[in-house]
């Protein structure tokens, strides 16, 4: 990530452009990212709500500040190997908080997750990959010498007790599985919210903490439903 | 700052004028942490593997996320943390990287959810391999991976998985098991650890899983040396006749210690035949050798035993070192504890617990201090337990009986 960018839109106006198209939002996000960014993908990120809806001038969709940051933060951490459950709630954030979350990652090589560019694979870093490397060959190959055994499974038990504690008042643990998958999307949990109204929440999707990061993310879901609301009407 | 090695034998002597057997410990004193350092502890790059198969769902599941949440917020950008979760599939969740923003593991950790088979191996082998990516020779490359169940997915054999987890230990990087609950397999994570060369934990509770973890980031900040050997080699016709604290071999045939940590110490106990002695005449040599975090290649250091001679007559006078007798009489419950636990393996619960009550008769010979006070009350506890529950009492055994050899975390529930 290019800081002096970041600084330009950390400035805001000082950045000149604060309304894109959708191409133009390409573009300055991909230059940034070093990566061509497909008009499916910044659709496929706001169906699942990972960034706000764009707004509209005429037919066209308008982009601003906030979907570039939020975009710039999903494919720097989705980069790094974090899926999109996870990074969900840290792209809720607000405008301030996306740039300062841009600016740590910034100060991280990207490219191959994590690694660091600055020091060269050392002697004892390739032995250990390569002992590694060993191993998981050698497991493999057993793995396909073996029967891989019938699924045994579910063997669950109710799945995803605690990680919403303060749902919990109003929640049914009555969580519907949907067969086993080692996709953990496949299971949905369902909580009853009001007579005949019930969410149904992905355990792949993840609850932000408490405090301002879920308030805002509950703004969000609720702001989504609104607008499904009223396109129904 | 370097440890240093004592004999203290339990008698001050050894006979001119015929064989004896000598009993001694040899102490590996580490020292304290210097002042000046405390601010910088080496670098940690850890991978923390979580199973989540089916068996954790529920409380463990919750305080596993809770207690990994703890230890991202306990590091810093200098450390590196991976996250990895394991069922029958095994899923890198966070990549290894600087723990610049703990929100973001944070964010990640609660997506864990419970799943169905437990791949421990696999699981394994892919946090390894995140701290592999990063390996830091300057720093602690460790993966501590926690599971409440026996491995039935990939590679399951204790042995053979204690044999990779070893040869990963050779390439710098090392590993703690942790089990929790009651379904884990305690040979295996005992043999796991030992091979890993980290700290072996049994947690009964989910809830103490955050104070192991932050006695694990403590241990770590205070290693002085890892892979730590000790080699005995014998002089003049003596003969070493055991090593109390059955500690693993290494390759070349040394003693395998646990990490040295600054303010600790490790006591091995001896037996060596010797035949009449002479005056001056060298019985042993005794060579330490570790790495350092701080300092490239091995360190070692030596040390020579040599003791006064007496007749057999005089040597029968002397007055035994009482803290040498104390101290070699914990090694021996340690040791016989496991004799009990072969017993419970046969089925052949009289015999355990008769085993049991001689390591107590034995401890009720000595001085009653709060050490021998406390290990008769975990004795008297695992014969109650092992008539109730004899899953739980096999387990704390051979807990207990690895902590001659291993680092092995005791939780406060231990004190009762």
């Amino acid at each position: 990530m290019d800081h002096s960018t970041l600084a330009l839109l950390a400035g805001g106006d000082a950045a000149g452009l604060e309304v894109y198209g959708l191409e133009q939002l390409l573009a300055v996000a991909g230059e940034q990212l070093g990566e061509e960014i497909s008009p499916r993908t910044v659709r496929l990120y706001a169906t699942q709500g990972l960034i706000d809806r764009p707004g509209k001038e005429g037919r066209s969709a308008i982009y601003g500040r906030r979907h570039l940051l939020q975009l710039l933060l999903i494919r720097t951490l989705a980069r790094r190997g974090l899926s999109l459950a996870a990074i969900a709630p840290l792209a809720a954030c607000s405008d301030a908080e996306l740039l300062e979350q841009l600016l740590h990652l910034g100060e991280q090589p990207a490219g191959e997750p994590g690694c660091d560019a600055s020091s060269p694979a050392s002697t004892e870093q390739q032995e250990a990959l390569a002992y590694l490397q060993s191993l998981q060959s050698e497991s493999e190959s057993s793995a396909s010498r073996r029967e891989r055994s019938p699924s045994l499974l579910p063997l669950l038990g109710s799945p995803l007790s605690a990680s919403s504690p303060s749902l919990s008042p109003r929640r049914s643990l009555t969580p519907r599985t949907a067969g086993r998958s080692s996709a953990a999307s496949s299971r949905w949990h369902r909580f009853s919210l009001a007579p005949g109204v019930e969410l149904h929440l992905s355990e792949a999707a993840s609850i932000p903490p408490a405090g301002d990061r879920r308030e805002a993310w509950l703004m969000r879901l609720l702001d989504r439903l609104r607008e499904q609301l009223d396109n129904e009407g | 700052m370097n440890p240093c090695l004592h004999f203290r034998p339990l008698r001050p002597a050894v006979a001119s004028d015929g064989a004896s057997t000598l009993e001694l410990l040899i102490t590996v004193g580490s020292p304290e942490r210097p002042a000046t350092s405390s601010a910088q502890r080496p670098p940690l790059n850890l991978a923390l593997v979580i199973d989540r198969s089916g068996s954790m769902a529920g409380s463990k599941l919750s305080h596993a996320r809770k207690a990994a949440r703890f230890l991202a917020g306990e590091l810093t950008e200098r450390d590196r943390l991976a996250i990895v979760t394991f069922d029958e599939d095994v899923t890198v969740l966070v990549p290894s990287q600087p723990v610049r923003d703990p929100l973001l593991f944070v964010s990640a950790i609660n997506t864990i959810t419970a799943g169905g088979c437990t791949a421990l191996f696999d699981g394994w082998l892919a946090g390894a391999t995140q701290v592999a990516t990063q390996l830091n020779s300057q720093g602690l490359n460790r993966v501590l991976l926690l599971s409440d169940g026996k491995a039935n997915e990939g590679l399951t054999d204790a042995m053979g998985i204690a044999a990779k987890v070893e040869g990963l230990t050779q390439r710098g990087i090392s590993t703690s098991a942790f089990g929790l609950g009651r379904g884990f397999d305690e040979d295996l994570m005992g043999a796991i650890a030992a091979a890993g060369d980290g700290t072996l934990a049994q947690i009964e509770s989910p809830q103490q899983l955050a104070d192991l973890y932050a006695s694990e980031l403590q241990g770590l900040a205070s290693t002085l040396g890892r892979k730590v050997s000790l080699g005995i080699r014998t002089r003049n016709g003596a003969e070493l006749l055991d090593v109390l604290n059955d500690h693993p071999r290494t390759t070349a045939g040394n003693f395998q210690l646990p990490n040295l940590r600054y303010g600790q110490e490790l006591s091995v106990g001896l037996r060596l035949q010797l035949p009449a002695w002479t005056p001056n005449q060298e019985i042993a040599t005794v060579r330490l050798a570790w790495d350092s975090p701080e300092a490239d290649g091995r360190q070692q250091r030596s040390e020579t035993l040599t003791l006064p001679v007496l007749p057999q007559r005089d040597l029968d006078g002397l007055d035994a070192d009482l803290q040498v007798a104390e101290q070699l009489a914990l090694l021996q419950a340690n040791r016989q504890r496991r004799q009990a636990i072969e017993e419970l393996d046969r089925g052949d619960l009289q015999s355990a617990l008769a085993s049991i009550a001689g390591i107590d008769m034995q401890l009720a010979g000595l001085p009653q201090s709060d050490a021998v006070q406390r290990e008769r009350r975990l004795l008297a506890e695992k014969q109650a337990l092992m008539q109730q529950d004899r899953n739980l009492s096999r387990k704390r055994l051979r807990r207990e009986s690895l902590r001659s050899s291993l680092s092995v975390w005791e939780g406060r529930d231990d004190q009762a």
